[in-house]
């Protein structure tokens, strides 16, 4: 069992302490709409949703070695498709955020098979290039009304306790996901990828099938933190689904909380969250810090707040590594 | 029918000249230190910007502002490569780079957008609506050709600064073979700084040529950054010749879809074809690899 700093020489009684603490935390974000004031429970609301869509950025880039640069593609189609089915033909909201996951799962499935021919930077490359087709073509698409977006009626009367709950859900399953896959021997394999791929595969490690579950994993959380969103926002439309903001905001949560670290985007996404709200009345301004401090923090600490503490600490709460 | 394609063909091939001096400095960068500069869309923009700056303090047309903006962003490319950019290369890993460019491209992305506003400009008009009758019912507009001319020019020029100046040879021997170059005593890492500087003298130039032609506001470098891309990657890394013709394909692809598939959607004809092109031959269609 790893002893946390400070109590090597009693390991049994280190048990509880880490993980009271983190029932703790989950406690107080479980009875938050009830305590609470409400603009709190709107920012933690965000804050789950950021959560979800980094830690599966993160889990792309930082674990399978795929920098994408289109992850909003998911989202906008987690988002659009709870517009069209609930607007359109009046399908229950929550099944439809499901299916927009299944939509984003099977539009990546579609689009890896050119995807997955490049390497590096010219996968990045490309997936910011099918953001922004994506976003070109939906803004001309009459089906989806173009530009002018669709209005989510059915979450008109949803009440904020309903919503932050399922984002909690959403975000807290997420990081839950990301902890059981990186325990498993998918992740053994994953961070085999991503060290060294060639030997990984000589040592048996399917390369192709392990980044595909890990691209498709990653757009079905996306597409439902997506669809999540949107009805949060209740109004979408292209300009915003599938803009570049998106991989802005997964981007740094995860550099500035700690690329490859479970915790990181925790702490990037609560930083960003708090961010975002107090400098929302300075239109950009929020986007220009985070780009200067995430300049300085690849700089200084190239491994963000939690790594850098994880490196120099031993500290660490969720760990990937096998006991 | 024909007069149309004619039109097409022509202002395709000088628009794709223009796309093709965008990508030059973001291929050389690529190609020579393994760079890939996600802000350098926003540079030129930022170029666009200094020259409507320029142009509001000074009066003039915008060819005369190039003698400020080129000089600034040759600067700016020097500092940027000197101070940030050298220093992130020694990270491990690929993503440092990639990650400190998108966040430079955010920065100024933003910055414009909150010293200028979110309207779109232009630079110079006049110039842009004169057109030279090239037939009984459709004429090029002036400023195409123009951008044709400046186009081969700077591209010409380019090939000739790498083959027959000593820091040309410098760049071409850096990267080649880092540690080579250095035993015979090349300063790999200013020589680096150098080909920023000469990177941005080209998107300068480019972004005057497009503040020229088209409109621009804060966020046009990500449109035109996916261009760019879209160049190197048909063209092949280093290719110049390449550049110049996958310059030239992106641009006839754009305006064909413009005319079959409306304007609104012209640019997704580009993205498509380049898309086709990556998925068949990543390494691009005119590369030697």
């Amino acid at each position: 069992m790893q002893a946390a700093a400070g109590n090597e020489g009693s390991p049994r009684k280190v048990y509880p302490v880490k993980y009271v603490v983190f029932l703790f935390v989950l406690l107080v974000f479980l009875t938050m709409p009830a305590w609470a004031p409400r603009y709190t429970v709107f920012i933690f609301l965000l804050f789950f949703l950021y959560l979800a869509v980094s830690e599966m950025w993160n889990l792309l880039a930082g674990y399978s070695g795929l920098v994408s640069l289109g992850q909003q593609v998911f989202v906008g189609l987690g988002g659009y498709t709870v517009a069209v089915l609930s607007v359109y033909y009046g399908i229950n909201i929550w099944i439809s955020v499901v299916l927009g996951g299944l939509m984003a799962v099977a539009i990546a499935l579609i689009i890896s098979i050119p995807l997955f021919r490049m390497k590096g930077a010219y996968f990045a490359i490309a997936t910011l290039i099918v953001g922004e087709s994506c976003k070109i073509f939906f803004g001309n698409w009459q089906y989806v009304r173009q530009g002018q977006g669709i209005m989510i009626t059915a979450s008109y009367h949803m009440s904020t306790t309903l919503e932050y709950y399922i984002a909690l859900v959403i975000g807290a399953g997420s990081v839950a996901l990301m902890y059981l896959i990186l325990r498993s021997g998918f992740g053994l394999g994953l961070m085999a990828i991503r060290d060294n791929d060639v030997s990984a595969e000589t040592l048996g490690v399917e390369i192709f099938r392990f980044k595909l579950s890990c691209f498709l994993i990653s757009a079905f959380v996306t597409g439902i933190a997506g669809g999540m969103f949107y009805i949060y926002q209740v109004y979408i439309q292209p300009a915003s689904a599938f803009a570049i903001d998106w991989i802005v905001v997964m981007l740094f949560v995860v550099i500035i909380g700690g690329i490859g670290t479970i915790e990181g985007p925790v702490i990037g996404s609560i930083i960003y969250v708090l961010l975002q709200q107090y400098l929302s009345q300075y239109n950009g301004l929020d986007l220009l810090i985070l780009g200067a401090v995430a300049i300085v923090v690849i700089l200084v600490a190239p491994a963000g707040i939690w790594g850098t503490l994880q490196e120099k600490y031993g500290f660490e709460i969720l760990t990937a590594r096998r006991r | 029918m024909a007069h149309i394609t004619l039109q097409i063909l022509l202002s395709g091939i000088m628009l794709g000249t223009l796309y093709a001096i965008i990508a030059i400095g973001l291929s050389a960068v690529f190609g020579i230190m393994g760079i890939i500069n996600l802000a350098h869309g926003d540079l030129m923009i930022g170029a666009s910007y200094i020259s409507f700056v320029t142009l509001g303090l000074m009066g003039g047309n915008a060819f005369i502002s190039l003698v400020i903006v080129v000089p600034v962003l040759a600067l700016i490319g020097f500092a940027l490569q000197h101070f940030l950019l050298n220093r992130v290369m020694n990270k491990k890993g690929a993503e440092p780079v990639l990650l400190t460019t998108f966040g430079l491209s955010v920065i100024i992305e933003n910055g414009l957008l909150l010293v200028f506003s979110p309207n779109t400009q232009t630079l110079a008009r006049s110039l842009a609506l004169r057109g030279i009758p090239l037939g009984p019912s459709f004429s090029i507009p002036l400023i195409y050709v123009i951008d044709f001319f400046v186009g081969l020019a700077v591209i010409v020029g380019f090939a000739v600064f790498l083959k027959k100046t000593y820091l040309g040879l410098a760049i071409r021997a850096a990267s080649d073979d880092e540690t080579a170059a250095t035993l015979q005593g090349v300063n790999c890492r200013l020589v680096y700084s150098y080909t920023m500087g000469v990177s941005m003298i080209t998107a300068a130039i480019a972004g005057v040529l497009v503040g020229t032609t088209f409109t621009f506001f804060p966020y046009t470098g990500t449109d035109y950054l996916t261009l760019a891309f879209g160049v190197i990657v048909i063209g092949g890394l280093g290719n110049l010749a390449g550049t110049l013709a996958a310059g030239i394909i992106l641009g006839l692809a754009q305006l064909t879809g413009s005319y079959l598939l409306g304007t609104g959607n012209q640019l997704l004809a580009a993205y498509l074809v380049l898309l086709i092109v990556l998925a068949i031959k990543p390494q691009g269609i005119f590369s030697r690899a």
